[in-house]
């Protein structure tokens, strides 16, 4: 079994209209001025469940999400022929996380962006446990799009988590753990229903990965996390 | 005290690439010939725009299927077979763009049929039915050192003992909307590359790239020993002023390599910043180490340069020849004096430094050793 415990929970579910606009003055308090105008709707949202965490150059990061930085994307296709510097970089995956950890320098040792789909935490979630840093930042998210929604190229909804990845059952909120064994994959939580089961402290087991998956939160572990 | 390199040694069972001259041999040779595949292309393709170098398999504008696959259907011919992308047998597809040319060129003709594929999951699973793949299929993207992530995550899969062999697979094709990007940043410009060459205006030249590699815990005769990794977040595009970033991943894996005596295939694309803060940071801990770029000829392959060029060293210490291929369009005078412009030959070395970089300031640099 590999296990790590959940510490220092944020999560981000803004309601279904928020705009980019809205989102700057909502949460503009928690960035640099000078970085705050640049940043895209997934960045604030990263941004804001990173708020206060003390990564440094020991730690590591995974990130997860399938679509990344869509806006972005959608208004550097609209730049051309005349591409936009600015877009380009922002648009490029893993931009959602990097623009929050460079406008707050912090550099970290690893960070591990994955961009997959059906299995994406899942897959998030093993890349943590097989983190060597003593402390790993779990960070996923989306923005929703606009005309690439329309194509099914981007995410209906906005949303971001964050959770501290640790060896340590003091104090944490939940467990994570994987158990390996020849099982027959099942359907693996999707990004959002992962963020959704950790705002509501709901359990979640699944197999896939080659073993059993198993979110447990504290009262349910029986004082184990 | 920066983070320690992975080390987690595992075995090369197989491995190649395709570039502009072909497979990995094929590449080799061509760089141990001094050829250069880079061309002046217009940046936009059909477009037009400003002439700029670019490597390119076959035309750049994005096709229906897309111009990536056939290249990798030929790429994986050479694949062992395997039920890859079962549990035990996983699958990590690495790359920078994915198929995101096609949905630049959907917003050119408006033709949908190209957003099937422009999503990374979207590209990957057409990959996955490609090629039969199973379920276990991983998709790391980041820049330009997202090879690297992948090769080190195999290790760690293979070491913790949740797979048994792991195909690993990077590719990136350029696209006018690389191209252009990459473009508005004035480092791609009219100018071919010259890497660590000390000079009035940096360039960078664009290529297409794809390679695979299996690992294993098997003993082979070739062996990837570490990784070592770091992220500065200084700034997107470029890097701490003092090189400390790159001082700190050539220190770990300067500490992996311990005595070993090895030459160096640095990341070298033909910038002047980072190309001077690279070579320097790599001289002060490889100080008799030949310091080697291939992008000059081969250009930059993005995500999947770590992979296509480690493909080429392998073909390089496999080949007839007995050398290592030079810095192909570099130049004197160069950053340092460890830059081998030249071939040279790889007899007396145990081992091979392999770098990259990325944007918001990833580095990454893994050791390469034989028997």
């Amino acid at each position: 079994m590999i296990e790590r415990f959940l510490h220092q929970l944020s999560i981000e579910l803004p309601t279904a209209d928020e705009t980019l606009a809205a989102a700057r003055l909502r949460l503009g308090a928690k960035f640099p001025r000078t970085a705050l105008r640049r940043m895209t709707h997934l960045g604030l949202l990263i941004g804001s469940v990173l708020d206060g965490a003390a990564l440094g150059p020991d730690d590591a990061l995974v990130y997860a999400s399938t679509f990344a930085e869509t806006c972005s994307l959608e208004d550097f296709l609209r730049s051309f022929p005349a591409a936009s510097p600015l877009l380009f970089q922002s648009s490029i995956h893993p931009g959602g996380v990097q623009q929050v950890l460079i406008g707050r320098s912090q550099p970290i040792a690893r960070l591990w962006p994955l961009a997959g789909r059906t299995r994406l935490i899942e897959q998030a979630l093993l890349t943590a446990l097989l983190e060597t840093a003593a402390r790993v930042a779990l960070v996923g998210g989306e923005e929703r799009g606009t005309w690439m929604l329309e194509h099914q190229l981007a995410s209906t909804t906005s949303f971001a988590f964050a959770a501290w990845l640790t060896r340590e059952p003091t104090g944490a909120a939940g467990r994570i753990y994987f158990v390996p064994g020849v099982r027959v994959a099942e359907a693996c939580p999707t990004l959002e229903h992962f963020t959704l089961a950790l705002a509501a402290r709901r359990p979640l087991q699944w197999s896939g990965a080659g073993g059993t998956w198993s979110l447990e939160w504290a009262a349910a572990a029986g004082g184990a996390a | 005290m920066p983070a320690p390199a992975d080390q987690l040694p595992v075995g090369l069972a197989a491995c190649d690439c395709l570039t502009p001259f072909g497979d990995a041999p094929a590449s080799a040779a061509a760089l141990l010939a001094g050829r250069c595949a880079l061309a002046l292309t217009p940046v936009l393709g059909r477009a037009g725009g400003d002439l700029v170098p670019l490597a390119l398999t076959g035309p750049m504008d994005e096709t229906l299927p897309p111009r990536w696959l056939p290249g990798l259907r030929r790429l994986a011919a050479g694949i062992p077979p395997e039920q890859w992308g079962a549990a035990r047998t996983p699958v990590i597809v690495t790359s920078s763009n994915f198929g995101v040319g096609s949905v630049y060129a959907f917003t050119r003709d408006a033709d949908v049929r190209h957003l099937a594929h422009g999503t990374p999951f979207a590209a990957v699973e057409r990959l996955r039915r490609e090629f039969g793949w199973g379920e276990q299929v991983w998709i790391f993207s980041h820049a330009c050192v997202t090879a690297h992530l992948g090769l080190a995550h195999a290790a760690r899969l293979l070491h913790a003992g949740l797979a048994d062999r792991v195909l690993v697979i990077a590719f990136d094709f350029v696209s006018p909307f690389v191209a252009g990007g990459f473009h508005s940043l004035k480092i791609l410009n009219g100018a071919m590359p010259a890497p660590y060459a000390r000079r009035e205006t940096g360039s960078i030249g664009l290529g297409d790239g794809a390679a695979f590699a299996v690992l294993t815990r098997e003993p082979t005769p070739f062996q990837l020993r570490a990784h070592a990794l770091h992220n500065e977040m200084f700034h997107f595009t470029s890097n701490q002023p003092d090189g400390a970033g790159f001082a700190v991943v050539a220190a770990a894996i300067a500490a992996a390599a311990g005595g070993r005596r090895v030459w160096v295939k640095g990341h070298g694309t033909g910038t002047l910043d980072a190309g001077r803060l690279e070579a320097v940071a790599l001289a002060a801990q490889f100080p008799a180490a030949p310091l080697v770029s291939w992008k000059g000829s081969l250009g930059h392959t993005l995500g999947s340069c770590g992979l296509v060029e480690l493909a080429i060293a392998l073909a390089a210490l496999r080949g007839p020849a007995g050398k290592i291929p030079g810095t192909v369009g570099g130049a004197a005078p160069s950053f340092t004096n460890t830059i081998a412009l030249e071939p040279f030959a790889h007899a007396g070395y145990d081992g091979a430094i392999l770098t990259s970089n990325a944007f918001g300031g990833a580095h990454a640099a893994m050791l390469l050793t034989h028997d």
